[in-house]
């Protein structure tokens, strides 16, 4: 009797699959153990993963590391996928950040880190803001980051893109921890509104 | 304490909150409408921001997850308590009526239990093992594997594992019912010093989807807070 419910569910979810490109709906479908589905959520969301992964780890081969990392995690996290809590876009952004963010502050990472980073004389805090604006180049993130004060910009990019906790960002700028709070929250609030994204 | 938690939500959806914080703000926020919410648009704004940077991997990079996904087994779906549109993911449980398969799963469990349980304290177990109508069902989890046999007529479930933690000080399991328009408390239990479960309890008149169970303050509580650390998978 298992058996059969199985098969018949796999081929109702067979042909969900070839009739979707939602994201969310993928989703639904891997987290009821379609691998196919699966596959073509990978496809859909893998240049937003490895995108933000490659960012902040700044190494293609702990990038593909972590993003293969990522999928495993967000293939076991699907059948807890709840679309009333956000966009499966954002989830899936949330679980890639989270994850390249862990593996930057983890030591070892660190260490390696530094050191090339010491190797390029010191890259200076506002050369990760630069490179990160260079490859925005013109999208519309670039438009609404350009909308920001200067300052608020400088927090939210070395944080987010960067991987820096608020700490960090204000022992880089040297400016008190309360001021770094204060500008991530307020850049963040603007970008929000330009953005026009709404969960 | 929440005055500064407040403002946090905006660099804790950045990922920029040391851990101690992150913590923190965690078992705060599901709990603060604001937060929540704050949280939940911020992240599309981080997402919206990582969209700016998207790359393509490496082609051969599909091969390996999928190749991984193939050998990962998924978590089961949590006890969600919003009613929100649960239901495209609930399973059923599939009633193991008691035919002869079902009949020697239960006297090899029942048995095996009963002796690591060496005191048998309490004839309402046995009463539920030995029901005609009695249903049995897995729970995995972090705290391992729980067998549940749940009788509908007579209102009662038993529970056995033989492996469990002591939960936390002032704290105790409680086992939920999965129900399609939500979640409700079946009761709660805690395990010998042994480590083994063995407990009866009563849980109504209901008709669900599943089981879950989580570690709450004692005595229990109307909706889950804590972690999932056991439920049924299928």
């Amino acid at each position: 009797m298992e058996t059969v419910n199985a098969a018949r569910r796999l081929r109702s979810v067979r042909a969900e699959t070839d009739t979707t490109t939602d994201p969310a709906e993928l989703l639904d479908l891997a987290g009821r153990g379609s691998e196919e589905a699966f596959g073509s959520f990978y496809d859909l969301t893998s240049q937003l993963v490895y995108g933000i992964v490659l960012r902040v780890l700044r190494d293609p081969a702990m990038a593909e590391e972590v993003t293969q990392e990522v999928y495993v995690e967000l293939w076991q996290l699907a059948p807890r996928f709840d679309p009333a809590r956000g966009s499966a876009r954002s989830w899936t952004a949330t679980v890639a950040h989270r994850r390249a963010v862990d593996r930057v502050r983890s030591e070892q990472a660190r260490r390696a880190r530094e050191e090339a980073d010491s190797h390029r004389a010191a890259r200076a805090a506002d050369s990760v803001v630069e490179e990160v604006l260079d490859e925005l180049d013109r999208s519309r993130v670039r438009t609404a980051l350009d909308e920001l004060s200067d300052p608020q910009r400088e927090a939210v990019t070395l944080a987010y893109y960067g991987g820096h906790s608020y700490r960090e960002v204000a022992a880089l700028l040297r400016i008190p921890e309360g001021t770094v709070k204060t500008r991530i929250r307020d850049g963040l609030i603007r970008l929000r509104d330009d953005l026009g994204v709404a969960p | 304490m929440s005055d500064d938690l407040h403002h946090l939500a905006a660099a804790y959806a950045l990922d920029a909150l040391d851990p101690d914080e992150r913590q923190a703000f965690e078992s705060h926020y599901p709990s603060c409408e604001i937060c929540t919410r704050e949280v939940l648009e911020f992240r599309e704004t981080a997402a919206a921001l990582a969209g700016g940077v998207a790359t393509s991997p490496p082609p051969e990079l599909r091969a390996g997850v999928m190749e991984q996904i193939g050998r990962t087994r998924q978590l089961s779906p949590l006890p969600s308590t919003p009613v929100v549109d649960i239901a495209p993911r609930r399973r059923r449980i599939r009633p193991l009526l008691l035919g002869a398969a079902a009949a020697a799963v239960l006297f090899v469990v029942g048995g095996v239990l009963g002796m690591l349980a060496g005191n048998s304290d309490g004839e309402g177990v046995d009463d539920v093992l030995a029901a005609p109508d009695a249903i049995i069902t897995q729970l995995d989890g972090e705290s391992g594997e729980m067998q549940l046999v749940w009788s509908p007529d007579r209102q009662q479930v038993a529970l056995f594992a033989s492996d469990m933690a002591e939960p936390p000080p002032d704290q105790t399991y409680q086992l939920w019912f999965l129900l399609p328009e939500g979640v409700v408390s079946a009761g709660t239990f805690e395990p010998g010093e042994d480590g083994t479960v063995r407990t009866l309890l009563d849980v109504g008149d209901v008709d669900g989807d599943g089981w879950g169970v989580t570690v709450e303050p004692d005595g229990g509580l109307d909706q889950p807070t804590g972690e999932l650390v056991l439920s049924t998978t299928a």
